[in-house]
């Protein structure tokens, strides 16, 4: 961004990402044209309901993406200013477990079934930092102390099964944290948890984010965690970032339909207009053959013609506030109410209609 | 561990007393009378062997206890048809053949069927899967006959080209002898574990804790050994036991071709010229073998599983 001079440079940028899959029935466009930074000591959250194409963007930039069938077919990541799309190392170093941590939906099945925990976290510091074995598994117990995990000493030499749900993904999250990583990838950290567990382990990472100044990439569906965690907060729908900003925005100042579709269709404690719950009626389209105009017009209340015909290019609001709806063009008829306007809208950095 | 290993080696011994049972059942259940098929058997002699054991006497309980009663001894008696041979010395003498044999070929089964199993999945639908899958369904359905007598074929042809004995055609003695009939014998299930592998390594390879290691930024190799190989190979032990029964038991006609020494011969035999003692010696120490390779096999696997160690 151009003009804001308190935002620090982003630890990681990612730009025009593009990703498709080889399927029988054709090619799936998962990703198509996803931008977004995040720096340090920050949290963004990922929304959007399922499908939508979250976990592609985040295996992306962590080389999890199966090849074949899947494919990068264009953009950018940069990591402290050096490009990692397709590779896993920079300057000859391992970027995953090491720069970047990541940790998963399910961790009953993330972990190896037939290693101790102990071992499964002590690896990553006998690859990455060289530790011998006897310090990286001294170093585990204290890992898992520190993820809060009671008795870590003996819980070390115990194997998964031993373990509850909850204290797996601090196992997890253990592991991911082992060589205090600049970066932390959440994808759905706690939909597996129930919820005492997942307020304990937003809690944790939240103490981690703050004693490590690690950047947070955290994908949820669920907009109470936003509301716990996230500073910034981008909103996907068929494979695009349809609304990026702070959280704030997007809770109070929400700019795209499908955003107050999402708002008003999930349980949130955080949104005080909350009455029934309003399903968004209709599903995703077709990520196979994309319509050729904006992803939602479909579905969307206040679509007009252009909508169907032409993809709308992303308006900025504020300096971190960007939506892609052609509502925000100034030639707009008459912009529904209900969406939050900029007083001085713009065309963003795309195109113009 | 040790709990649940005693708690095996007891239901073990049942088995083995079930197996003993059974046999004995059946082999006096056969028609035929062991003393009538020897011609050249004396009236005298029959008395005497009639007495010796017990033959004379009700099948239920006395025959049956003394059977009992001496193999507990560790005593299968002598043979019916080989003069003044124990049935322990022919175990003796010929179950080391046919075990170096058959632990050779499980040798050759497992390793064989993990490394093949492991590389089609690792290449799954390219060239080498395409081509060992292939090598695969040949090596389930053709019988071992017919391995054995290409094999010996393959011997004769590669000791003529070299215009020197190479590997021996058949006979016993050396580890050079041992080779080819250990690899015949080993193939039906080698093809077999490797679709298993396979399978299971295929599952593997998807599964998120694979994902979780490659998150974790570990190299490949050390993904491979510790990650996937290690669970990825359970499948493939839990049928070991069924496995080297297959194998033991499949041996006779490998021994038979080769000319190897081995106590299938035996078995077979005894069991042409109702030889009884041999038959039911032989079956029982068989079985028993089984049972407790079958045991050892389970152990092994609490040892790389965690899962099932405590149970
Ligand atoms: N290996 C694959 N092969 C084919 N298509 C895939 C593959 N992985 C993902 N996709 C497709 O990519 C799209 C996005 O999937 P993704 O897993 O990113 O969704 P998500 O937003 O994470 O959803 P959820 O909230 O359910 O986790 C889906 O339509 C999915 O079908
Ligand atoms: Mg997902």
């Amino acid at each position: 961004m151009n003009s804001s001079a308190d935002t620090t440079d982003p630890i990681l940028k990612v730009s025009d990402l593009r990703v498709e899959f080889d399927t029988y029935g054709g090619i799936v466009q998962a990703v198509r044209g996803v931008n977004f930074e995040v720096s340090e000591g920050e949290t963004l959250a990922i929304v959007g309901e399922s499908g939508c194409g979250k976990s592609v963007t985040v295996q992306s930039l962590m080389g999890l993406i199966p090849m074949p069938p899947g494919r990068i077919t264009s953009g950018s990541a940069q990591y402290r200013g050096q490009e990692i799309l397709g590779r896993t190392r920079i300057n000859g170093r391992e970027l995953r477990g090491s720069e970047i941590g990541m940790i998963f939906q399910d961790p009953m099945t993330s972990l190896n079934p037939t290693m101790t925990i102990g071992d499964q976290i002590a690896e990553t510091l006998q690859v990455h930092r060289g530790f011998s074995k006897r310090d990286a598994a001294a170093r585990a117990v204290e890992l898992l102390s520190l993820t809060r995990i009671p008795e870590a000493e003996q819980r070390a030499q115990q194997y998964p099964f031993e373990f509850s749900g909850g204290m797996l993904q601090r196992a997890m999250i253990a592991t991911a944290i082992a060589c205090e990583p600049s970066v932390l990838i959440a994808d759905e950290p706690t939909t597996a948890l129930d919820v005492t567990i997942q307020a304990q382990i937003l809690d944790l990472l939240n103490d981690l984010q703050r004693d490590n100044n690690m950047a947070i990439i955290l994908i949820t569906h669920d907009l109470g965690v936003v509301a716990r965690m996230a500073d910034n907060v981008a909103v996907m729908y068929a494979g695009e970032m349809v609304e990026q900003g702070t959280a704030h925005d997007i809770f109070y100042r929400a700019a795209h339909p499908y955003t107050l579709g999402l708002r008003a269709a999930m349980p949130s404690n955080v949104d005080e207009t909350a009455q029934s719950l309003q399903p968004i009626e209709g599903s995703p389209p077709d990520l196979f053959a994309p319509p050729p105009g904006c992803g939602y017009c479909a579905r969307c209340p206040h679509a007009v013609e252009v909508c169907a015909t032409k993809p709308p290019p992303r308006f900025s609001l504020e300096a971190k506030h960007n939506v892609k709806c052609w509502q925000h063009h100034q030639d707009a008829p008459s912009p529904p109410t209900e969406l939050f306007l900029s007083s001085t809208t713009q065309a963003g950095d795309t195109a113009a209609p | 561990m040790w709990i649940y290993a005693g708690r095996r080696v007891i239901q073990g011994i049942i088995t083995v007393w079930f197996i003993a049972t059974a046999t004995f059942v059946a082999m006096h259940s056969v028609p035929g009378d062991p003393l009538l098929s020897d011609k050249a058997m004396t009236a005298e002699i029959r008395a005497n062997l009639a007495a010796k054991y017990g033959l004379d006497k009700p099948v239920f309980p006395d025959q049956y206890m003394t059977y009992i009663g001496n193999m507990l001894q560790g005593d299968f008696g002598i043979s019916f048809t080989q003069q003044n041979r124990e049935v322990n010395d022919i175990i003796r003498e010929h179950f080391p053949v046919s075990a170096a044999l058959g632990i050779l070929a499980v040798l050759f089964a497992a390793l064989g069927g993990i490394l093949w199993g492991a590389l089609t999945a690792l290449y799954r639908n390219k060239l080498p899967d395409i081509i060992i899958m292939f090598l695969v369904i040949l090596g389930i359905s053709v019988p071992s006959f017919v391995f054995a007598a290409l094999g010996q074929l393959g011997l004769v042809g590669l000791n003529s080209w070299a215009g020197q004995t190479v590997l021996p055609v058949a006979g016993w003695g050396t580890v050079s002898h041992m080779l080819v009939p250990a690899l015949v014998l080993g193939l039906s299930t080698m093809a077999f574990l490797t679709r298993l592998m396979r399978s299971s390594m295929l599952e593997i390879v998807n599964s998120d804790f694979v994902r979780t290691a490659k998150a974790k930024g570990l190299p490949p190799t050390r993904i491979f050994l510790k990650h996937q190989l290690r669970n990825a190979v359970l499948p493939v032990i839990t049928v070991l036991g069924p496995a080297i029964a297959a194998i033991t038991t499949g041996g006779f006609v490998v021994e038979l071709v080769f000319a190897i020494p081995g106590l299938g011969r035996y078995f077979v035999e005894a069991v042409q010229q109702s030889d009884y003692t041999v038959i039911m010696g032989t079956t029982v120490f068989y079985g028993a073998f089984l049972v407790f390779m079958v045991i050892l096999v389970d152990l092994v696997y609490g040892l790389i599983d965690p899962r099932v160690s405590v149970e």
